[in-house]
């Protein structure tokens, strides 16, 4: 048995008196897919915050290629090869769309090489999102969507060993949406990084990962093969009358 | 921190060294009153650039410049008995960056106005505490500076600390250290999920930007024949600061050497022709160029560059 590559253990945020994540566990191993649902307000988003540093949780341990990295600061998961994207995109608005990814291959990026040689530099990387052309524009004037390929673009130069995607999705044509989905698998099969994705779009989601959880009211109420999944009763309830549609799709 | 920004380098460094040559020689050439006011451009030019150091591209509004002045004055005053003028310099600079270390450990956390604020306190609780101690441990209200150098002289180490605050600002805006800055002041958090410790990153830069003040003070507390801590720890040497980058642009690294020299000028100019209503017209001035101007002037010429691409 291998050690997860990343190990989340009773993970809980709680705002005041409202608990966004509840006693969450989630082990992902290297090179794994995984894909995480759940209604608004699941706690998906927070949950994210606390895998890469920026929140920290209120209980709960969180272990990232064997290093107790629990309440630690977000360039420390950096370092040990936690990339995110942010469902708004945070990208450096001055900055060109080069320098963005400059930016990440500079800092997070300079302490790991991919086994390949693919993505390891700005124009590579841009080159393989179709972001080529703009690298030169300021980020801030690229259309959202683009900005929403850049992020990505930012988080491939941190050099991940995990990729956290956060509805890098949202917002596209559905033709956008597959060409992301197949994207998403080209960077983990290419470079073997484990990536934890979190969309609204279930069916594409399903059926794009190897692995899904499902998180309702800040608690873990599913994980394992889409397909199964998606057959739950508690699943389908937690759906019911939001997307409940999309999952019996999927399924 | 582009390829062609790298090249760029050793040409401007070349540059400033050549402007230092030339300006080395203004001793020999004016007129007291003249080498009075070149001293003035170039004090504001060093203070301008060094604070544009780190608040231009953080977007930190520092209001502790005369904070790390005072201390370098000071240092002067306590050390210029003792040690020869180079090295109360040197002094002065190092006491300016270990000051601005520290306060940055506590403070650079804050944001916008807060910062603002608290690094204007800071500023104050300085000069009250030199007052306080100067008085318990002293029993001096201020202090009188004998074996003064000679004008040239000064005028000689206030250019070298303005050519070495502008050669590290080439040096920064090139480095991973300048990288990181402008990662900070576009999304602070982005940055630290993409690997910089920015309280590190912010703390070296803030207290490598305040050594330049620091060793300003030192320098000049010369001029000054009586030294007390409301003179040196002056708010208005900050807020000058603060304008003169700004009005230049405290993006760009010209913005603040050409605005300094424009404002020197133009404040001696006023104080000369108008001296009631000096501060009123530079007060008119700044108000004009934060609503039409916010980039500075730097930006009129930035966005002209734009266009023609």
């Amino acid at each position: 048995m291998t050690e997860p590559l990343l190990s989340a253990r009773g993970v809980t945020v709680r705002f005041g008196g409202l608990v966004a994540v509840n006693g969450v566990d989630l082990d992902v191993d290297p090179g794994e897919l995984v894909g995480i649902i759940g209604p608004n307000g699941a706690g998906k988003t927070t949950f994210f915050h606390s895998l890469s540093g920026v929140l920290k949780p209120t209980e709960g341990r969180l272990v990232v290629a064997g290093d107790d990295l629990t309440g630690r600061a977000p360039h420390v998961y950096a370092a040990h090869g936690v990339a995110r994207t942010f469902q708004t995109p945070r990208v450096f608005r001055d900055m060109g769309a080069g320098d963005n990814v400059r930016f990440a291959l500079e800092f997070a990026g300079r302490l790991r090489r991919h086994k390949h040689d693919a993505f390891d530099d700005v124009e590579t990387i841009l080159g393989f999102l179709g972001l080529a052309e703009v690298a030169a524009v300021p980020a801030g004037a690229l259309t959202p969507a683009r900005q929403r390929l850049l992020e990505i673009g930012v988080a491939l130069g941190a050099r991940p060993r995990v990729l956290l995607l956060d509805e890098v999705a949202a917002g596209l044509t559905q033709t956008e949406l597959d060409a992301t989905a197949q994207l998403i698998r080209r960077v983990r099969d290419e470079l073997g990084v484990a990536v934890i994705w979190i969309e609204h779009a279930v069916r594409v989601l399903m059926n794009t990962v190897e692995r899904v959880a499902v998180l309702h009211q800040g608690a873990k109420i599913a994980d394992g093969d889409p397909r199964v999944v998606a057959k739950l009763p508690a699943v389908i309830e937690a759906y019911l009358g939001d997307e409940a549609a999309a999952v019996s799709v999927a399924a | 921190m582009t390829s062609q920004g790298m090249r760029r380098v050793p040409l401007a460094l070349a540059i400033t060294l050549g402007c230092g040559a030339v300006l080395a020689t203004l001793p020999w050439v004016l007129s007291d009153f003249l080498l009075a006011l070149a001293l003035s451009c170039l004090m504001y030019a060093a203070l301008a650039v060094s604070w544009a150091m780190f608040c231009g591209p953080t977007h930190y509004l520092s209001l502790a410049t005369s904070a790390f002045f005072g201390l370098g004055a000071y240092v002067t005053a306590w050390g210029l008995e003792s040690m020869p003028y180079g090295l109360v310099v040197l002094g002065g600079g190092l006491v300016g960056a270990a000051f601005a270390a520290l306060i940055g450990l506590a403070v650079l956390h804050l944001r916008g106005a807060y910062f603002a604020v608290i690094t204007f306190g800071l500023t104050e609780l300085t000069l009250h505490s030199i007052t306080y101690v100067e008085k318990t441990t002293f029993e001096t209200a201020g202090r009188i500076i004998s074996d003064a150098p000679e004008t040239p002289v000064i005028y000689w180490t206030v250019l070298g600390v303005t050519l070495l605050a502008v050669a590290t600002a080439i040096l920064v805006r090139a480095s991973r250290l300048g990288f990181a800055l402008s990662g900070i002041g576009g999304d602070e958090e982005r940055a630290q999920t993409l690997g910089v410790n920015t309280r590190r990153v912010k703390v070296i830069a803030f207290a490598l930007s305040a050594f330049f003040p620091g060793a300003l003070g030192a320098a000049m507390a010369v001029r000054w024949t009586y030294i007390e801590p409301l003179s040196v720890f002056n708010p208005f040497i900050g807020f000058q600061t603060v304008l003169i980058a700004m009005v230049g642009g405290a993006h760009t690294l010209l913005g603040p050497i050409v605005s300094s020299v424009f404002f020197s000028l133009f404040t001696e100019f006023l104080r000369l022709r108008f001296p009631y209503a000096f501060l009123t017209v530079l007060g008119l001035l700044l108000v004009v160029l934060v609503l039409y101007l916010p980039g500075g002037l730097a930006s009129l010429f930035v966005r002209r560059a734009r266009t023609h691409d």
